[in-house]
């Protein structure tokens, strides 16, 4: 496999942080992982995530995607890049309210000049959303929203999906609904960064668990081959097999 | 209260543009308003005041008589409190430097009495008989100082009179817009002008504040007690009061129907800005709510972000327009000789700002009663207002279209909140419509000074001197190659059934079709017995196009047909205009007097003046013919550009606030459009395409608007001067200027939206979405 993400010695400082949100971070990711990156709130996690995204920069180390490094695109290079490689889920879903669903998944593509309405209503029905496609966001519930909003991040074909806390607005169910999708994506050849610091998701769906902790990857377990493995991240596998 | 007011002022801390925005609209509308009531105030006070301090006479006659016995009773005929006169005058013709004049020139012993007071401001009043006193407004447009030398040369002795006072008389209007008068001792005046051309005047004075129409039943009955022919032509101050304020009324008007509109865009501007801030602070409104604000303290908190912004804008914007109104005041009370003193009326200034408060306050009372009825527990969960979907259709049709999607993102936006939308196109609707009017009525000013001044039509005119027959000028003049035509003329009193006074004829030799004269309706006179009249005289006179009516001319029946309503404002719509074969009949004798002459194409002026004025220096006066704009037309061109401007800005204002409203409110929406990947440049292009959208429906609403405001001030102007408008005078815009307009106004509504736009395209999507 090759690699589609890697970042070097990534660090992160805010304005007037003392300590960075990133500090010496380096990761690679191959093409078709579903790598889950875990940590308490403020580990840094989606600081990593934006990275990625081209959605903030690094105060040092690079960050390479693609083939392409982030650092040398500017503001209008980062916002085709995003249009072009990168699906984003988030945690609030972030619909435009005044945009019914089947506008909001088309967005992207018409942002590049494509008309994609036969690859809209396609994912609307494998998302199973079909029925909702006129509606507007705010007479949906927050799991239609949220495959919605898969939806509109995989319009455009992107190499890698990002998604950040994808269940972290929605109820038990609707987030599990939400994990097999993301799950059923993964198996269908996607390559998914998830951000989440729920250790039962990640381990449950992911095949990698990166976990970091004060800006710093602590952990970087391959689940499907154990080698790695953190105790922490197996017990929490085991215990929800074992349900 | 205290809470209150900790609360507003910490949101004005924050939101430090939208105060901005309400500072600088509601000073330039307030600076406005301010300059529109305080001339309101003052256009009648000053030439009231002079009228009493000089005690300016209500009527004035001129008689032909060479005995004035008769005249001695004419005060108690009349019921005359007050009478001036009998003064021996004459129409004399003065030259100085190149240039040669006529004024009616009274033999005068002193400047004082009890009636028309004229008071000296320069030298002293005439002590010997080769002295004269002229208007101060005379002297100051011709640039004469008392010392000068004036040749008389209406005289073939052509006496030097040395100028010895300069006057004010109340009792005759500017020289830019009046023939002027002038004074020499009652023993120089026999001296200065033939037998025959000697007259005499008479002033009267009434108790009271006669109307037109008792003034005019006076000059009746004075015309009924003497033998016939003997009223040569009367003045009433109405007539010359209404000259003195013109100016000023018009200004009034223009300023009045502007501040209106200023202070309308301003309400606009202001309602939009507080149902801006509503939205946006749903959260806030929630938490003041669950903290202990009353539904009262809420309304109070957003009233007060808006008074006091504007209550600073009207400690700085009244003495502002009081400021910008004081060189109008000053104008007009030097015209009138009035020592200027600076006019400030504190009532004025109190009722300017109350009334920009009130104003101020209702706009902002509806959305701050409507943020004072929100819910705690509603508004503390959704943060903001939800987004309205009017854009919908729009934003389909635009996909229609196949517009880009940024565009068709930002049309969507662009009628979200409809009462936003309503609300910013009206402030560009008032600001187009301004700067049509702005524009369309200096054309028509110009096309109705063409037509007065015979631009493009006479190159040259000239002054006969009596001692020079006619024939001998029109000799010269057909003796000049360059001469394409002449129409020559002459003035003449008529009495005219239903009016009072004498009124002034002007009679043409030649074809004065050719002069350019504007005609309303009707037909220019084509033969002996036609006659043409602006609509004032014809209102006089209850006369209509097509009206047979009888004047007099010297006591001899002239019958006349209206064939015609011309448009002229020289004598505010009171003069008749015919033909020369009309009167030649019962004056045989009648010679012209002024010359106006075309010149063939390609023809030197200047050398044609040299040619023609060397041929008989002393008799003739020869001068390019001066089209140039009159000074109050001027003054009123320049007023009405800062206005437009003002309003423009308040317009632009009004887009730039919505468009900063709308970027606020959607920031989430910008971030999230910018993390799926629009660019900086498409966020920038949904910004333009809503102010762009905006600003083409205000601009093609205020299209007819602005036409139609436009015909309306410039009937309202050419009314007060005494005329209907001629409808050639209406179309002022092209047709490629009428596309023009909404095309400029999307522009500069686009430039507006730059600031907003780069705001938008910068988003920091991390620390909204995180904020989230």
């Amino acid at each position: 496999m090759s690699p589609l993400v890697q970042l070097v010695d990534v660090t992160k400082v805010y304005q007037g942080g003392i300590t960075g949100a990133l500090n010496g971070v380096s990761v690679t990711v191959e093409k078709g992982e579903f790598t889950a990156i875990m940590g308490p709130s403020g580990s840094g996690k989606s600081t990593l995530l934006n990275m990625v995204a081209g959605l903030d920069r690094p105060t040092s180390g690079s960050v390479v995607v693609g083939g392409t490094d982030l650092a040398n695109l500017n503001e209008t290079g980062l916002a085709r890049f995003r249009r072009d490689h990168v699906g984003f889920v988030f945690q609030f879903f972030y619909l435009l309210p005044n945009l019914t669903a089947l506008e909001n998944i088309l967005i992207p593509a018409q942002l590049k000049g494509n008309a994609a309405d036969e690859r809209a209503r396609e994912l609307l029905d494998r998302l199973g959303i079909k029925d909702v496609a006129d509606r507007f966001p705010a007479r949906l519930s927050g799991g239609q929203q949220q495959r919605v909003a898969i939806a509109r991040a995989l319009i455009n074909s992107p190499s890698l999906l990002l998604a950040d806390e994808p269940t972290g607005a929605l109820d038990t169910h609707s987030g599990e609904q939400v994990m097999e999708l993301l799950a059923q994506l993964h198996q269908q050849g996607q390559t998914i960064l998830l951000v989440t610091h729920d250790a039962k998701l990640a381990t449950r769906h992911a095949a990698r668990v990166i976990s970091v902790m004060d800006g710093k990857v602590v952990d970087d377990a391959r689940l499907e081959t154990g080698e790695h493995a953190p105790s922490e991240v197996l017990r929490l596998r085991s215990e929800e097999a074992a349900r | 209260m205290r809470a209150v007011l900790v609360k507003a002022i910490a949101d004005l801390r924050r939101r430090r543009l939208q105060a901005a925005v309400i500072f600088l609209t509601a000073l330039l509308a307030v600076a406005t308003g301010t300059m529109a009531l305080t001339l309101m105030s003052q256009t009648r006070d000053p030439y009231e005041q002079a009228f009493a301090a000089q005690k300016g006479a209500h009527l004035q006659v001129g008689y032909t008589v060479t005995d004035p016995k008769p005249l001695e009773n004419t005060p108690q005929l009349i019921g005359a409190a007050v009478a001036g006169g009998p003064y021996l005058s004459a129409s004399v013709q003065y030259e100085f430097g190149s240039q040669k004049v006529y004024m009616l020139t009274m033999g005068r012993d002193n400047p004082g009495g009890d009636i028309e007071q004229l008071r000296i401001t320069s030298g002293r009043w005439p002590t010997n008989t080769s002295e004269v006193a002229l208007t101060r407004s005379f002297a100051e447009l011709n640039h004469i100082s008392v010392g000068q030398q004036l040749k008389v040369v209406s005289v073939p002795a052509e006496p030097l009179l040395t100028v010895a006072a300069e006057v004010v008389d109340i009792d005759e209007g500017t020289a830019d817009l009046s023939s002027q008068h002038a004074w020499v001792l009652s023993s120089a005046i026999s001296a200065l002008a033939t037998k025959s051309d000697l007259f005499y005047w008479m002033t009267y004075r009434f108790a009271g504040d006669p109307t037109d129409a008792q003034l005019q039943a006076a000059v009746n009955e004075i015309r009924a007690a003497l033998p016939p022919g003997t009223v040569g032509g009367s003045v009433n101050y109405l007539l010359i009061r209404s000259v003195f304020n013109i100016t000023n009324q018009i200004i009034t008007s223009v300023l009045i129907a502007f501040s209106s509109f200023a202070i309308l865009a301003t309400a606009a501007i202001v309602a939009n800005l507080v149902t801006g801030i509503v939205i946006s602070s749903y959260r806030d409104i929630g938490i003041m709510k669950a903290i202990g604000f009353s539904p009262s303290d809420v309304s109070a908190v957003l009233l007060l972000q808006v008074l006091i912004p504007t209550g600073v804008a009207c400690v700085v914007g009244i003495p502002l327009g009081t400021l910008g109104s004081q060189p109008l005041l000053a104008n007009s009370a030097q015209a009138l000789g009035l020592a200027y003193q600076p006019t400030f009326s504190p009532w004025l200034d109190v009722a300017a700002l109350v009334g920009a408060l009130a104003v101020v306050a209702l706009a902002a009372s509806i959305p701050a009663v409507r943020a004072a009825l929100l819910k705690p527990a509603v508004v503390i969960a959704k943060a903001t207002a939800p987004v309205g979907r009017s854009g919908r259709v729009l934003r389909a049709l635009a996909s229609a279209m196949r517009l880009p999607r940024p565009v068709a993102l930002g049309m969507g936006d662009a009628l979200a909140r409809p009462v936003r939308t309503i609300l910013t196109i009206l402030a560009i609707f008032v600001g187009v419509v301004t700067v049509m009017v702005a524009m369309g009525l200096p054309r028509s000013f110009t096309a109705i000074n063409d037509s007065e001044t015979n631009a493009g039509h006479v190159d040259v005119q000239i002054t006969r001197s009596p001692a020079l027959p006619d024939s001998a000028v029109m000799n010269i003049l057909q003796a000049q190659p360059q001469t394409d035509y002449v129409v020559a003329e002459q003035g003449l009193n008529m009495i005219v059934p239903g009016i009072g006074d004498a009124v002034n004829a002007r009679v043409f030799r030649g074809d004065a079709t050719k002069l350019g004269y504007l005609v309303v309706a009707g037909r220019w006179f084509s033969s002996a017995g036609e006659a043409v009249a602006p609509r004032a005289l014809m209102g006089s006179a209850h006369l209509k196009v097509g009206d047979r009516f009888t004047v007099s001319v010297s006591g001899k029946a002239v019958p006349l047909v209206l064939v015609g309503e011309v448009y002229d404002i020289s004598n505010l719509g009171q003069t008749l205009f015919t033909d020369w074969s009309t009167v030649a009949s019962v004056l045989p004798d009648f010679q012209p007097f002024n010359y106006r002459i075309k010149l063939t194409p390609g023809a030197d002026v200047d050398a044609y003046v040299r040619n023609v004025a060397a041929a008989q220096p002393d008799l003739l006066e020869v001068r390019k013919n001066d089209t140039s704009l009159i000074g109050p037309v001027k003054i009123i061109d320049n007023v009405l550009f800062a206005i437009a401007a003002v309003i423009a800005l308040i317009g632009i204002a009004g887009i730039f606030n919505t468009l900063l409203l709308n970027t606020r409110e959607r920031v989430r929406d910008t971030a999230t459009l910018k993390a799926v990947g629009m660019s900086p440049r498409q966020v920038m292009v949904m910004v333009a395409a809503a102010a762009g959208l905006l600003a083409l429906i205000g601009g093609l609403i205020a299209l007819p608007a602005g036409v139609v405001l436009n015909r309306f001030l410039l009937d309202l102007i050419s009314g007060s001067a005494g005329n209907d408008t001629p409808p050639s005078t209406y179309g002022v815009f092209a047709s490629w200027e009428l596309i023009a307009i909404p095309v400029v106004t999307l522009l500069v509504a686009m430039a507006a939206a730059l600031v907003p736009g780069r705001w938008a395209a910068r988003t920091n999507v991390i620390e909204v979405l995180h904020a989230e």
